[in-house]
């Protein structure tokens, strides 16, 4: 019953992580000396230094994206799954289907979407009010959050003992009181780490936002690359920059999930 | 994939666009917002690339900027690509686009086209300086390098009697030339141009011979914005009488075009 946990096995966060810190340790130093290597042009790292204030603005910019669409969609997303697990059948199919839409939909579709086909200005009374690109960015990451906090949390409930739920209404409890005070409580740890993944994967993700033209780290890595006078040997450098960027900020996150999951194992 | 992602996301978004209500006129809305929101490139030097401060810079800002001087406005510049440069402008998101656009029927189609154009590239080679080859004819049998999907590969390859082996991308090509495997690289003349102030390639080489096949590129505010596209109209006719954009070629050291060079003639 446990979907939530078996789906991000932290065993394979860590390989990957170790991993890719060496990768883009490696790729970065063997890079940056490579380019080094003889010719009139600045150091990669004195071009790195000129465009980091730059770069690190749009890094900014991914993290805002993450933290509002987690925002969202945690808000969203806990509703919707409350309706997955309501007792009343039309509503249970329906929070059903939806989550199950968005979970299955692929991010890029949904980006696409809403970057498309929302206006990019509302008028309400005569006011504008600006709907920038960003912005529809962070609904469309907010989709995918909603469906998947949605299923972590239908997966937290299940999780706990059927024999607390038979306690709890020899106890009297209804079912509205035996969900918010007895079970909810005990999911929150529970939920806790999946939710924090799904946070690394949102993340990770935002770089998509450069397809769809928002001036993220990404977008910038290409737009600083052609300012360079697009020489290839500034690739390596330039986008291992972004990875670090990216790793430096999930690893500890990841790291923090691992502890969470270790405290909070369910022994039951 | 991702290709046939976007255009189908474009189209569903420009129906979308297409049924809003359309508002009054495009002039009167800068006026009145006081900002002028120019669509221009950011990733193509030196047409328009960033500078570190993240500022959009390039030969097209400056004409956006002019363009804003003349409206008494203020000037707003969006970085566009290729792909969602004629969205962006039907939507109503930017209100002109200067952004290295091939002047082509079906673009007439989505947006509108400001006559005279603008500006004109052309197809050229880059050659390694002290080269025997002083005119076109000279290339009849050399092996030439060039980019796969560049419409004129075969046109140059039957004119003039080269034979081009096509690579992909720009980096390929320019490693070919580099190695002595061909007699020079055959691409866009813009390209070329931006090549050709990278201190790599500005020593060893050169781009001695006159573009050929004229693509004439377009400035392009949206269908049906009839009193904008007059008024674009005239500060078109009045850059080619000033030699504004002869005089900009020179400030970003872009090697002057025949074009630009014809139409100041043409309108002195």
């Amino acid at each position: 019953m446990l979907r939530f946990s078996d789906a991000f096995a932290p065993s394979a966060v860590r390989v990957t992580s170790r991993a890719a810190l060496a990768v883009s340790a490696l790729v970065f130093v063997g890079s940056s000396a490579m380019a080094a290597a003889g010719s009139a042009h600045d150091s990669v790292l004195t071009i790195l230094i000129r465009w980091a204030p730059l770069l690190l603005s749009g890094f900014l910019f991914n993290l805002l994206i993450s933290v509002l669409s987690m925002a969202v969609g945690t808000l969203a997303g806990i509703p919707l799954g409350m309706m997955q697990l309501s007792s009343l059948r039309p509503l249970a199919r329906l929070g059903y289907y939806l989550t199950q839409f968005f979970r299955n939909a692929p991010w890029l579709v949904l980006l696409f979407i809403c970057v498309m086909l929302l206006p990019f200005e509302f008028r309400v009374a005569g006011l504008r009010i600006p709907f920038p690109d960003w912005v529809k960015a962070v609904v469309g990451f907010s989709l995918p959050a909603m469906a998947n906090v949605s299923e972590i949390l239908r997966g937290a409930v299940l999780s706990v003992p059927t024999g607390q739920w038979e306690s709890a209404e020899s106890l009297g409890f209804n079912r509205r009181q035996t969900m918010f005070q007895i079970i909810l409580p005990q999911c929150i740890k529970r939920m806790l780490p999946p939710w924090m993944n799904l946070y690394s994967l949102i993340t990770m993700s935002t770089v998509t936002a450069s397809v769809v033209g928002v001036s993220e780290m990404l977008t910038m890595t290409a737009q600083v690359h052609a300012a360079e006078g697009s020489r290839p040997e500034l690739l390596a450098p330039l986008y291992s920059f972004a990875m670090l960027c990216f790793f430096v900020y999930a690893y500890p996150i990841g790291k923090w999930t691992e502890y969470l999951e270790r405290k909070y194992q369910v022994k039951d | 994939m991702l290709k046939w992602i976007m255009a189908t996301a474009f189209t569903a978004g420009m129906l979308a666009g297409s049924v809003l209500p359309g508002h009054a006129d495009v002039l009167d809305d800068i006026k009145a917002r006081g900002t002028l929101v120019v669509g221009v490139k950011a990733d193509y030097k030196p047409f328009g690339f960033r500078d570190p401060s993240g500022a959009i810079i390039g030969l097209e800002p400056d004409l956006a900027a002019d363009v804003a001087k003349r409206l008494g406005v203020k000037l707003e510049l969006v970085p566009v690509v290729s792909a969602n440069r004629m969205e962006f402008l039907a939507q109503g998101k930017i209100d002109l686009m200067i952004a290295t656009m091939s002047d082509k029927p079906e673009r007439r189609k989505i947006v509108q086209a400001i006559e005279p154009l603008y500006y004109a590239d052309f197809v050229n080679v880059l050659l390694p300086k002290g080269s025997p080859i002083k005119k076109w004819e000279d290339l009849a049998g050399k092996k030439l390098c060039g980019t796969t999907g560049a419409w004129y590969n075969k046109t140059v390859a039957e004119k003039y009697g080269p034979e081009v082996s096509a690579f992909d991308g720009s980096d390929k090509p320019l490693l070919s030339l580099k190695g002595g495997d061909c007699a020079g690289y055959v691409y866009d003349q813009t390209y070329i141009v931006g090549k050709l102030l990278d201190p790599d390639w500005k020593d060893g080489y050169a781009m001695p011979l006159p573009g050929i096949l004229e693509t004439p590129w377009s400035i392009n505010v949206k269908l049906g914005e009839e009193k904008f596209a007059k008024f674009m109209t005239d500060t078109s006719i009045d850059w080619m009488k000033k030699g504004t954009i002869v005089d900009l070629e020179k400030k970003w050291s872009v090697p002057a075009t025949e074009y630009a060079a014809r139409m100041h003639e043409k309108y002195k």
